[in-house]
């Protein structure tokens, strides 16, 4: 009996130093688990198995790139090219599928064939042209992503069905992306902690003279180690497309960082040697969790790049400061831990899942009556969709509309996951402005299966059920736009066309547009079309490369007012006077430059109309009242006589 | 209230990090001109008990007091105030810089906010001249030589106006020529005033050096002894036990030529270098350091390229430049740079173990984990690493336990011919011993050992034959009983280029 005693006690210590050990060994773990059970408090829609499977998808393409980075970082390499080469290879695969009519199996080995070369282009600089990684996967960063625009001709292409299937669920439940991200992390697990491959990464990040000086061949397994991350990179960009539906040249710009971020906060040093798939799997966890609470909480846009940047500084930090508290180093263990270590991840979840069910029974019975509507748009950094916020925000506070505005930041792939969020946290109705207008069609049919009406704004949706459309017409106001400058030079003339980021259908209807308008014109000569991807910066720059090759340039049709503010920089005295510019949307600034006769002409949209009206339609639609499938609002050309009447 | 001369005092000193003590009631003093050798094995605490005194770790318990008052050292700002400055092993210069900047590196003369270059190098100039070293103050510190390097960094310190000078081993890497002149500048600064702390592990300079010897042995300052304490008695102190010889030959049969070296060539680098290495025999390599022996051995591993000639192991030609043709032909290297050049310091014992044994122990593409872990167990039991458990970081091993594991890789791989690049640099008395051991173990075993090293006694006491280079070339070759301090060093010193042929013959 009194054996029993001790025993029982000894245990209960030891369960408490467990667990002590266990947030000292894995600080990327405690990080994890502390946000899970923070954002299980803050929102009662978190802990859901809906949601929970909705950060899994949201964490997979991150996490599957994340586990090839880990490869090039644990031998004390960088890939930055990973992003660039996903989205070539979902290109790669759409192209030879739908123009080519190859079949879909032979199509996905292609795409993987092409991350393998890129890979193996990135090796071969590192390992025998002795390039910095940092420099050959720079190179591969900006040559993936050329090609996928050239193969792409800059627009998305739809992908076959039975490719889009790799985005469903299985058994009606477990998302493929998931499944494969688990494949891919058991598959990097493998490589790293059994294979030859993998050892030789830890020695070559560890020490690479040592590892030469020790009979490895460096340079053969460099070659091969970035080969592997091309093939990872290449999976992880056929489930974002398969995702979305669609190849996006576009698409997962930037996801390099967020591979990287992940693997850092797993424990990796960028030194190289250390690292593990598990950890970068929590890292890429850590990342999606983060996304998915704050939509949730109704963060401001803003706001949560300001968080996000904090907690992957935090995680970070969290991990340096365990080191110095001196538990146990982390070096790669091999053999007899394993089953302690299978032991902590058991113990960690068991906690968890104990921890924030209990703070989530703080939200039992909170539900409220007043009508809750997500707003998601394709980018807040550009004062037009600004204004269409401001509208809905106005608009919504009028009606006692409880309103989440999200900001994707014209990456379709984050709009499809703040869909999900959306539709998941069951908000009474959805206004979408896509990013592409493919992309969101799966997110939308899951909200439509959901019975969760759908409002579209300023872009279609394709393939999927949309309650009504509120938007300006595009084509339409493209032919204003050229007519306007047609007739302001007379008939005749040399122009040049500023359009818009390749790829999206803003771009292509306001082009489409242009070109139609212009029909009327055969005076008016086009002398060059550039893209400056709806930016200031890159239309002052775009337009002084421009004017070094046609000086004697008369007018220019800009696709946004950003745009034209920036070729307004370039031609200094010469805008208003010697030359004509005429934007598009009508921002406040761009009717400023139009008082002021620097920009002749605005074809002007009216955004915060657009906002207003959306949030109007998706209250009928709560309330089941009947809407109309398109509402249009009505452009109109801005010119210094009309301008002070105008209000947008 | 105490000694006017004392400059430093330690009073019952503790430190302990996580797991270990390192240091458990360490108590010194350093007197005004003075050079005070601090002794003791690796691991001992040298090195942490420095490191109070620079500011890199602060003690758990104890006093340090500096002039009488006690003091509180928290950083490098501290230690400088109170005048400490230290010269650790691995030197504190930036490549890029010139001479002058790193001496006066954070403290630059300024005038009108910009760096007074011109009254800068005249300060470094004179600061040079002190330390008695011909370096233009302009020079970029990569250029020059490690001695140079040391004779930068007491400049640096005296520029500190130190009162306390450190020296951690820094004749470890110097020639004798070298050390004869770090000793009269020693010798001056102690005229000078200046208290030196010095550590060493070369018993011999003890006497020529110093005045007291402390010596610690497992955290514990085990005995205060006037330098002119006879070496056995030191050694006794420092181990806690009496080794009974130093350098432990035992000579056996001399078999077949096992590698061959003709005529290799690289040029600029080293000339018309043949030798031969019998199964069962040691050959040590002597020289300054620069005449190119580094260069040899690793061209003969094929870590570098060569230009002419051949390699042979057992009258097979190896390809040149390819260390896996070296590796399988049965030549291992235990490079001379061991933390940079032989061992992934954050991997484990085990892994470092199994690194050139990887390839072997893999089957389409996986490795046998398994049979790894059982080898390194093996062999890490048979060379008696000291370490808590085969999953530690080779980092946080000793000296002497690091180079362990070094040779215990080539081990593994059933070497025949294992080149060794100053074997024994910065290992301690005792852990010297074992290797030395080993060495006996492998040549009775019928491989061959080619033996690079600085340590003269070590060379003479070691090998069974000795070559000596000098500027690329091999000056002659010396049989055992031939060999003596003399007769190796007036080869080391000699231009062989001209007199090739008559010192090749030897005596």
């Amino acid at each position: 009996m009194a054996t029993d005693t001790l025993k029982g006690k000894a245990s209960g210590a030891g369960g408490a130093a467990a667990v002590r050990r266990l947030f000292l060994d894995n600080g990327a773990l405690s990080a994890l688990i502390v946000l899970v059970i923070a954002m299980s408090a803050l929102s009662g829609d978190f802990l859901s198995t809906d949601n929970l499977l909705n950060v899994g998808v949201q964490a997979a393409v991150t996490a599957i790139l994340a586990f090839g980075a880990t490869f090039v970082i644990v031998s004390a390499g960088i890939d930055l090219s990973v992003g660039s080469v996903a989205a070539l290879s979902a290109t790669v695969l759409a192209w030879s599928a739908t123009q080519h009519g190859v079949p879909v199996f032979v199509a996905v080995v292609l795409a993987v064939l092409t991350g393998i070369a890129a890979g193996l282009v990135n090796g071969f600089l590192i390992a025998y042209g002795k390039l910095p990684s940092f420099i050959a996967t720079l190179a591969m960063l900006s040559v993936a992503r050329g090609l996928s625009l050239v193969i792409s001709g800059g627009s998305p292409i739809a992908f076959p069905d039975s490719v889009s299937h790799l985005g469903d669920t299985l058994g009606g439940w477990l998302p493929v992306p998931v499944l494969v991200m688990i494949v891919m992390g058991l598959v990097a697990a493998f490589v790293l902690g059994r294979t030859y491959i993998g050892r030789s990464m830890y020695a070559i990040g560890g020490n690479e003279e040592a590892a030469r000086l020790s009979g490895l061949r460096v340079s053969r397994q460099k070659l091969a180690i970035y080969a592997l991350t091309g093939l990872f990179a290449a999976v992880a960009g056929i489930v974002l497309a398969a995702r979305l539906a669609s190849a996006q040249p576009q698409a997962a710009n930037g996801y390099e960082l967020d591979a990287i971020a992940a693997v850092v906060i797993g424990g990796a040093s960028l030194a190289g040697g250390t690292g593990k798939a598990s950890g970068t799997l929590i890292g890429a966890l850590i990342l999606a969790v983060l996304r998915n609470g704050l939509n949730l909480l109704n963060v401001s846009a803003f706001w949560q790049q300001v968080v996000i940047g904090v907690v992957i500084a935090l995680a970070v930090l969290l991990d340096t400061v365990r080191r110095k508290a001196g538990a146990t180093p982390a070096a790669p263990r091999i053999g007899g831990s394993k089953g302690k270590q299978a032991g902590t991840y058991v113990l960690a979840a068991v906690i968890t899942v104990a921890l924030a069910a209990a703070t989530s029974l703080l939200h039992t019975g909170s539900a409220s009556a007043t009508p809750r509507v997500g707003l998601s748009l394709s980018t807040l950094n550009n004062p037009f969709f600004v204004q269409i916020r401001s509208g809905a925000e106005s608009e919504a506070k009028k009606l006692g509309v409880d309103l989440t505005v999200t900001d994707a930041q014209n990456d379709a792939s984050q709009q499809a996951n703040q869909l999900q969020n959306f539709t998941s946290s069951g908000l009474g109705a959805i206004i979408v402005n896509p990013v592409d207008s493919d992309a969101a069609s799966n997110s939308v049919k899951a909200a439509d299966k959901a019975d969760i009406p759908v409002i579209a704004v300023d872009r279609g949706v394709n393939n999927a059920k949309t309650d009504t459309l509120v938007a300006s017409d595009n084509v339409k106001g493209g032919e204003l736009a050229a007519k306007t400058i047609a007739e302001k030079l007379g008939g005749h003339g040399k122009i040049v066309i500023l359009q818009g980021q390749a790829g999206t259908s803003a771009a292509r209807e306001r082009a489409q547009g242009f070109a139609q308008g212009l029909k009327a014109y055969p005076g008016i000569q086009v002398v060059a079309q550039q893209p400056a991807d709806f930016d200031r910066t890159k239309g002052l720059d775009v337009m002084s490369n421009l004017l070094q090759a046609h000086p004697d340039v008369q007018g220019v049709i800009a696709a946004n007012d950003e745009m034209a503010l920036g070729a307004i920089k370039a031609l200094g005295s010469k805008a208003g006077t010697s030359v004509s510019v005429v934007g598009f949307d009508g921002t406040p600034d761009g009717l400023t430059a139009v008082k002021n006769g620097t920009l002749y002409a605005s074809v002007a949209q009216q955004p915060s109309e657009l906002g207003k009206i959306a949030v109007d339609n998706a209250l009928k639609a709560i309330k089941d009242e009947k809407i109309d499938p398109t509402i249009k609002v009505p452009v109109k050309v801005i010119t210094k006589e009309n301008v002070d009447g105008f209000t947008g | 209230m105490s000694n006017p001369d004392e400059l430093l005092r330690i009073e019952g000193i503790r430190k302990s990090f996580p797991g270990v003590v390192a240091l458990d009631g360490v108590d010194f003093d350093l007197r005004r001109g003075e050079v005070h050798v601090l002794l003791g094995e690796n691991g001992a605490g040298k090195s942490t008990l420095i490191k109070m005194l620079s500011g890199a770790y602060t003690p758990d318990e104890g006093r340090i007091l500096a002039g009488g008052e006690e003091v509180r050292i928290h950083g490098a700002q501290d230690s400088e105030r109170l005048g400490i400055a230290t010269i650790y092993q691995e030197f504190n210069l930036v490549p890029d810089l010139t001479v002058a900047e790193n001496i006066f590196l954070g403290r630059q003369p300024r005038r009108f906010g910009m760096i007074d270059r011109k009254r800068m190098e005249a300060d470094a100039e004179v600061l040079l001249k002190r330390v008695g070293v011909a370096v233009p103050p302009d020079a970029h510190v990569r250029e020059l030589g490690i001695a140079r390097l040391q004779m930068v960094e007491i400049a640096k310190a005296l520029s500190l106006d130190a009162r306390v000078l450190i020296m951690d081993e820094p004749t470890a890497v110097l020639t004798s020529e070298e050390v004869e002149k770090l000793f009269a500048i020693v010798r001056q600064l102690r005229e000078d005033g200046v208290g030196i702390v010095f550590i060493t592990h070369h018993l011999e300079e003890i006497a020529a050096l110093g005045d007291r010897v402390t010596v610690i042995r497992d955290g514990k300052s085990v005995g205060q002894v006037p330098a002119a304490t006879p070496e056995a008695e030191l050694v006794r102190l420092m181990v806690g036990r009496s080794i009974e010889q130093q350098y432990p030959r035992e000579r056996g049969e001399k078999g077949a030529a096992l590698l061959s070296v003709e005529g290799l060539t690289r040029d600029g680098v080293f000339h018309d270098v043949s030798f031969e290495v019998h199964a069962g025999e040691v050959v040590g390599i002597a020289g300054l350091v620069g005449a190119g022996r580094t260069e040899v051995v690793r061209a003969v591993f094929g870590a570098d390229r060569y230009d002419k000639g051949a390699v042979k192991v057992s009258g097979t030609a190896l390809r040149g430049h390819d260390v896996n043709a070296a590796m399988t032909a049965g030549i291992g290297l235990v490079p001379e740079d061991r933390k940079g050049q032989g061992l992934v310091l954050d991997a484990s014992v085990e892994e470092n173990l199994g690194l050139v044994t990887l390839r072997k122990a893999t089957r389409a593409g996986i490795v046998d984990l398994k049979a790894q872990h059982a080898a390194a167990e093996r062999i890490a039991l048979q060379l008696g690493v000291r370490m808590a458990g085969l999953g530690q970081q080779v980092r946080t091993l000793s000296g002497g336990n690091q180079q362990k594991v070094v040779i215990g890789k080539w081990l593994l791989a059933d070497t025949k011919v294992l080149i060794l690049d100053e074997p024994t640099r910065g290992i301690d008395v005792g852990a010297k011993v074992e290797i030395y051991q080993l060495i006996n173990e492998l040549t009775a075993a019928g491989a061959a050992v080619l033996m690079i090293s600085s340590d003269l006694p070590e060379v003479l006491g070691m090998s069974d034959r000795v070559l000596v280079m000098a500027q690329g070339r091999i000056a002659g070759e010396l049989s055992a009983a031939e060999a003596t301090q003399d007769s190796v060093m007036a080869l080391a010193v000699s231009n062989p280029t001209t007199t090739d042929k008559e010192a090749a013959r030897g005596h």
